[in-house]
């Protein structure tokens, strides 16, 4: 279980509000450069990009690099404006990608 | 003059006497004390604990049975929020079957071995720092309970002859920090009465969970003494020591520390 995410926000919120959207992401987030033991070195593999759309339109984009520590925490906000599915998709190193989804009922 | 003076003298020295030999530390408090207000939010707040992870993972491997044909945890533990809230406060406790000491991590892969019958995780697999989370994690504030006394009183005399013991290249004993200098800075950090009543814990040093064997381990390093080996006896008798020193602390398990 190399990577998981816990996303916390309301599950509900008044349309024009503001709401607080807190991510966090279980990853080890190698940096890399280690000795493999075979004269190469170990790759870098570390989440490289977040980016969050919400009912479609991109939110959020958090590009991370190698001074972002293991187990990375974000928290961003945004304006609800209609009941729909917040979308997270993590990058990786590598070309994998996770995703998780969050629904926000707006009232 | 001489008679007065020379009448009061013993009386002075008896209450002098009775100031040393009262414990160093009347009150011990938990490692959380010593953290700054902020880790202390983190901690508490499962939206930002990192640690929190490896209670879940816990909790999966409690109800997945490791092969088809094998028991998963759930089978005999059913309702483990109940039938397990409690339990790791008892623990390091001696098995009564084979008279050894036994901690958390020890009890569940004895449990793996003997009833399961699988393989051993290891100490300081993710599996067993999960499963050894998320077991401690039922217990969640209630108050540390361990037995010191009967088949347990030599494990207990052996985890504090060590823990008062000077050991290691810098010759420094457990007690003369962990006693002697709490609350005083040491490097970054400030210094606390070595209890390990979250463990296992996230540290920040190690960028995860780790057992509190682990903690010990870095421990020795500092002092340059012997880093004995995970699961050793004489860090479990350490570990006793230090949960009878807590006793009546709440389980804080999964912590962050720094």
């Amino acid at each position: 279980m190399s990577f998981n995410a816990r996303i916390t926000m309301p599950a509900e919120a008044r349309a024009g509000e503001i709401v607080e959207i807190k991510v966090l992401t279980r990853h080890p987030m190698d940096r890399g450069g280690q000795s493999d033991g075979k004269g190469g070195t170990v790759p870098r593999k570390i989440l490289n990009r977040l980016t969050v759309t919400y009912a479609g339109e991109p939110v959020f984009r958090f590009d991370m690099h190698t001074g972002v520590s293991a187990n990375p925490f974000v928290s961003f906000t945004t304006k609800a404006v209609a009941t729909g599915d917040l979308l997270f998709e993590w990058r990786e190193d590598g070309g994998a990608t996770f995703t998780r989804t969050a629904r926000l009922t707006v009232t | 003059m001489g008679r007065a003076s020379r009448g009061r003298a013993p009386a002075a020295g008896l209450v002098l006497v009775a100031i040393l030999l009262a414990p160093v530390q009347a009150e011990i408090k938990s490692g959380t004390e010593f953290l700054s207000p902020e880790l202390q939010r983190q901690q508490a707040d499962e939206a930002r604990n990192p640690a929190f992870f490896w209670v879940e993972q816990g909790r999966e491997l409690f109800s997945r049975k490791p092969t088809p044909d094998a028991q998963a945890c759930i089978t005999c533990h059913a309702e483990p929020q109940q039938s397990l809230r409690g339990t790791a406060t008892r623990y390091p406790q001696v098995d009564a079957a084979s008279g050894r000491l036994l901690n958390l991590e020890g009890r569940i892969e004895q449990c793996r071995v003997e009833r399961q019958g699988q393989p051993p995780f290891g100490y300081e697999t993710p599996e067993l720092l999960s499963l050894t989370a998320y077991v401690a994690s039922l217990s969640r504030g209630l108050p540390l309970d361990v037995r010191t006394d009967g088949p347990a009183k030599p494990f207990y005399e052996a985890g504090k002859t060590l823990f008062e013991r000077r050991q290691g290249q810098l010759n420094l004993s457990c007690t003369q920090c962990h006693d002697g200098l709490v609350g005083q800075k040491l490097r970054g950090d400030t210094i606390s009465q070595g209890v390990g009543t979250a463990f296992p814990a996230y540290r920040l040093e190690w960028n995860d969970v780790g057992s509190l064997h682990r903690r010990l381990r870095a421990c020795s390093l500092g002092v340059r003494a012997t880093q004995f080996d995970y699961g050793a006896p004489e860090y479990l008798a350490l570990e006793l020591y230090l949960a009878a020193r807590a006793k009546g602390l709440p389980v804080e398990t999964p912590g962050i520390r720094r």
